[in-house]
């Protein structure tokens, strides 16, 4: 698949809900193309989430009742929109918690200077 | 920002359906997704075309938005309650349209499952006897085996003194307890005139509370039963006698003689137990039990063993305990040279087994059982039907799933090209196949619950279904989900294998080219039917075999009073004042009649010219009767003469059964021989040789069967003796009732307060063949069963490949084909494979058939028309079934099938 990072996908994979979830509680509602743009200016481009990964796992998502979607009419084309739900909202807090916990088990377990 | 034109965005929407991109939902979003991201290229400056292709690559082209579509839809499905939502939905609305399918689906399982269900109870019952007894792993009944002079018996009872001795030299048992049985006793309450007839009376001795959990409601256990003329009694009897409540220290009289204080009162044994006793006497009170002769077997007698005895240990020890005890009463019974290994060595067995309480029930047809036992070969038969049916209804299902494959092979096909993954397809089916099921179980729960009273008295059964237990709903359930699991495997991936390309070309094996299986099927249904309907002939055939073999006395027009002894020594008035009626033809007074329930004596004669031994000694029945015996009982005299009032001798006289006169070797010339036997015994329990009596044989019966038909006829006397039993008449009387109104009322006039029980000498034989008969009528009704759902199964598939060849027959009556050869065409099939079953049943029939009548010595020649019979029932069942769908489709306008083309 194409990949251009300075990230390896084997490290953004455990990843990517995570990411998602939270750029959609900051940014509120966002549809697919919007969401990887701003990921890639938030990274400075070092993180390009790739179509293949990002669709299942907003469809996953919203399956698992995290996201909730609404579509627009654009003339000939139809954009949908992801937002949180309730229980994404709570998830979000979850996961970058546990992020968080994790970068600090990793820095001490690999003896990184800074996290 | 840069818009895309139209013509732009048409292109990207045909060029992204083109590679394949058409799931719902994910379509929209790519089309979006890929539009956005040219835009943004547009806007650097990049061709439309190029930056197509740009974005394709970042998607990884067709085969990355294939593969992403698929992941997508992947997820989509994890979302279960939907997807199970989903899966229902479909189901009810594809079994809702096939109405006659899932009908004869749901009407066959159901049907099935709910005679798997009643014999399923009926299973559990049998196998939970006795199970309440809390030490029952450690309860063991003595039985006896004893072959002596061509007699084998197989005996529950044993000695009276053999408990005793068993204990004084055996520390691994820890207690024991005797019962003796004297059948029914006249029981009433000491201030009152009316006795009352009384079953379950039983003697026994006072550890029996010890040995069995039957727990006392009132009285103390371990001191009741310990005195003469005391009782125990059933709350049943205690509620009988003494309505009022206050049963404990009353006195019962029984037999209008004895004077018994109740001492303890217990709770009504269970159902479930191989004895029910209403009133236990104490053994304390019977002279019989206190003697010590080990050559009269009596007493049922049942051990309780030590924790951890073992039973094989001890009965190990038992051939010498034999020797010991009962070795020198034999030889001086028989006298001579007598030795134990010489009596071996003849071919002679004295033997004592123990058994398991818990085998009892099942496994214990001997002489002198408390009660008539279950057999297991019943539970065998039962849970073979059980399958049988269960199998059958099964097959069905599955048959009609696959047959109806052919009509969902075109939704298959679209499925799939819709982007349906064969796990998705397996899962509607087996949805489907798991609602039928459970549909199918809730309807046989109803079944069941209706059928039960119906079965229970055939069975002679108390069941229900425990439907508070949650066990049940849980086993019910989970019996639902494995045959639905089961029944729906096979189809569902038989169909979910189908490749879209060839389903939608219409390449695929429609109707019975895929039969090979479903063929085996039917052939494996009517194997099993035909096989029960050959059971039910083959045991109603006997039972009927039975009902009307001479059997060498004459049962019908016989009617047979009860407890003679009540009149005690009114007999002979009582005899004449009814024979006064003119509808009376004869009468006699004995205890001993030719049925069940009838009083047996075994003794041992030898010819009166000879010493006994071992080698002329005969064991014989002898039986106490009056001078109008043979003449009431309509037997023949083959020899010499009936007794006579005449002849003051015939009180030395004997008449034997040409069993007995071929036993004893008279073949030649029977009339004028003598044969003796013991006249009493010694002190110490042995026969007194000095005491000798010896009779004349004046007459020859003919052989008539005393037992059921499964025996043989054996040597049987009869002499003139008071025996008090029963009071038979023959009458000669269209209206019975006159004739019971008329003995009763001489009854009630000389035996005032004594219950009037009579029966017909007829129906007391038939009931020894009651179990044939339940048997019979179950095998019947299985059979029955079967052959509904197999043939509801043919008829659906009939009616599916008359749907599926329409055409076929439209064609073919165009082109002048005859209705009666359309029928033949599309009957051809089924009757080829019914003829299939026929031959693998009838091999299969005659050997269970050939088992099941080696019980019997006497009895009926099956011969080939039976199976014939069978055969030509099924291929008849068979023909009627498909025959309607055949007729039906032959009939029907070509027009009509071919106008659609």
């Amino acid at each position: 698949m194409y990949q251009a990072t300075m990230h390896s996908s084997e490290l953004l994979k455990g990843t990517l809900q995570t990411i998602v979830l939270k750029i959609l509680a900051d940014h509120g509602k966002m549809y697919g193309y919007e969401i990887t743009q701003r990921v890639k200016d938030l990274s400075d481009g070092t993180i390009l989430l790739t179509e293949g990964a990002l669709y299942p796992t907003l469809h996953k998502m919203e399956a698992e009742g995290l996201l909730k979607t609404e579509t627009v009419l654009m003339g000939k084309r139809v954009r949908k929109y992801y937002t949180l739900t309730r229980d994404g909202k709570s998830v979000v807090q979850e996961k970058v918690r546990e992020f968080a916990a994790f970068m600090k088990t990793m820095s001490a377990l690999l003896n990184l200077q800074t996290a | 920002m840069a818009q895309l034109n139209a013509q732009h965005i048409d292109y990207i929407v045909k060029d992204l359906t083109y590679r394949g991109i058409i799931l719902e939902g994910f379509r929209d979003e790519v089309i979006d997704h890929v539009c956005s991201a040219v835009e943004a290229e547009l806007e650097k400056g990049v061709r439309f075309i190029d930056a197509y292709h740009h974005v394709l690559r970042s998607f990884g082209h067709t085969a990355g938005l294939r593969k992403t579509q698929q992941q997508t839809l992947r997820y989509e499905n994890q979302k279960t309650k939907i997807m199970l939502k989903n899966y229902l939905t479909i189901a009810m609305r594809s079994l809702a349209k096939h109405r006659f399918y899932s009908f004869v689906n749901v009407a066959g399982l159901a049907t099935g499952v709910a005679a798997c269900l009643v014999i399923v109870l009926f299973i559990q019952h049998e196998l939970s006897y006795d199970r309440y007894h809390e030490k029952a792993n450690r309860i063991f009944r003595v039985n006896g085996e004893i072959k002596f002079a061509d007699n084998h018996y197989k005996l529950a009872v044993a000695p009276a003194p053999l408990a005793d001795a068993l204990l004084q030299d055996y520390p691994e048992i820890e207690t024991a307890v005797r019962f003796r049985q004297r059948g029914t006793y006249l029981v009433k309450v000491s201030d009152q005139a009316e006795n009352i007839r009384q079953d379950g009376v039983v003697w026994a001795d006072s550890t029996f509370f010890k040995i069995f959990s039957v727990p006392v409601i009132s009285g103390n256990a371990g001191k009741a039963l310990k005195e003469p003329n005391s009782i125990a009694i059933s709350r049943k009897v205690a509620e009988k006698f003494f309505p009022d409540g206050n049963a404990l220290g009353q006195s019962l009289i029984l037999d209008n003689r004895w004077n018994q204080k109740v001492t303890a009162i217990f709770e009504d044994m269970p159902v479930t137990g191989h004895f029910h006793f209403e009133i236990i006497i104490s053994m304390t009170g019977l002279e019989e039990a206190k003697n010590n002769k080990f050559l009269a077997n009596n007493f049922n007698t049942y051990l309780l063993l030590k924790k951890g005895a073992s039973a094989q240990a001890l009965e190990a020890k038992l051939p010498d305990f034999v020797e010991k005890y009962i070795g020198p009463q034999a030889a001086a019974a028989v006298g001579g040279d007598f030795t134990m290994e010489k009596f071996r060595a003849a071919g002679n067995k004295i033997e004592y087994t123990l058994m398991p309480l818990r085998d009892i029930h099942l496994r214990s047809d001997l002489t002198a059982e408390l009660e008539a036992n279950s057999d297991i070969t019943y539970i065998y038969l039962f849970s073979a039907i059980a399958l049988f049916i269960l199998g059958i209804a099964c097959i069905n299902f599955m048959n009609l799933s696959t047959a109806r494959s052919a009509n969902r092979a075109k939704e298959v096909g679209v499925r799939k090209v819709m982007g349906s993954l064969r796990s998705h397809l397996v899962r509607q089916f087996l949805t489907e196949s798991f609602l039928l099921s459970l549909f199918s179980f809730a309807l046989a729960v109803v079944l069941a619950w209706f059928l039960l009273p119906f079965f229970n008295s055939l069975a002679h059964k108390e069941l229900s279904i425990p439907f508070s237990d949650p066990v049940f709903y849980g086993a019910m359930l989970l019996a639902a989900a494995v045959v639905g699991m089961l029944a729906g495997l096979y189809p569902s991936f038989f169909l979910s294998a189908f490749k879209p390309v060839n389903v939608l070309k219409g390449q695929v094996s429609l109707g019975m080219k895929s039969g090979l299986i479903r063929s085996t099927l039917v052939v494996f249904q009517f194997v099993i039917s035909i096989f029960l309907v050959v059971g039910t002939l083959t045991v109603n055939r006997q039972l009927n075999y039975i009902q009307n073999k001479k059997i060498g006395f004459e049962k019908d027009q016989v009617l047979v009073v009860n407890d003679a002894y009540a009149l005690s020594d009114k007999v002979e008035a009582f005899k004449n004042e009814v024979l006064q009626n003119n509808f009376i033809k004869n009468g006699t007074v004995s205890g001993y009649i030719p049925v069940n329930g009838g009083w047996r004596s075994n003794d041992t004669y030898w010819p009166a010219d000879s010493e006994p031994t071992q080698e002329n000694m005969v064991g014989m029945q002898g039986w106490d009767v009056d001078y109008d015996y043979v003449k009431t009982m309509g037997m023949t005299i083959k020899l010499g003469r009936d007794f006579s009032r005449e002849f003051l001798s015939d009180s030395s006289a004997v008449i034997m059964n040409e069993a007995a006169v071929k036993q004893f070797r008279f073949e030649k010339d029977p009339i004028g021989k003598k044969i003796s036997t013991f006249g009493g015994d010694n002190p110490d329990g042995s026969p007194d040789r000095n005491s000798i009596k010896s009779w004349t044989v004046i007459g020859v019966v003919k052989n008539f069967h005393f037992e059921s038909l499964k025996e043989n006829i054996t040597p049987l006397s009869l002499f003139i003796k008071r025996s008090n039993g029963y009071v038979i008449f023959r009458f000669n009387a269209a209206n019975t009732q006159n004739v019971i109104a008329a003995v009763e009322k001489s009854w009630k006039k000389l035996a005032p307060g004594q219950p009037f029980q009579y029966s017909f000498l007829d129906e007391d034989f038939g009931r020894m063949y009651a179990s044939e008969q339940r048997l019979g009528k179950t095998f019947a009704v299985f059979a029955g069963l079967a052959i509904i759902i197999a043939c509801l199964g043919l008829f659906a598939l009939t009616s599916f490949t008359a749907e599926q060849r329409t055409k076929e027959i439209g064609i073919r009556k165009v082109l002048g084909a005859s209705v009666p050869s359309i029928v033949m065409l599309l009957s051809k099939e089924f009757s080829k494979l019914i003829g299939i079953s026929f031959l693998l049943a009838a091999p299969l029939s005659w050997f269970a058939v050939n088992w099941w009548l080696q019980h019997y010595t006497y009895k009926v020649e099956i011969g080939v028309l039976v199976y014939l019979l069978a055969g030509v029932f099924a291929f008849l069942v068979a023909w009627l079934t498909m025959g309607y769908q055949s007729v039906r489709a032959a009939t029907a306008n070509p027009v009509n099938s071919l106008r659609n083309e």
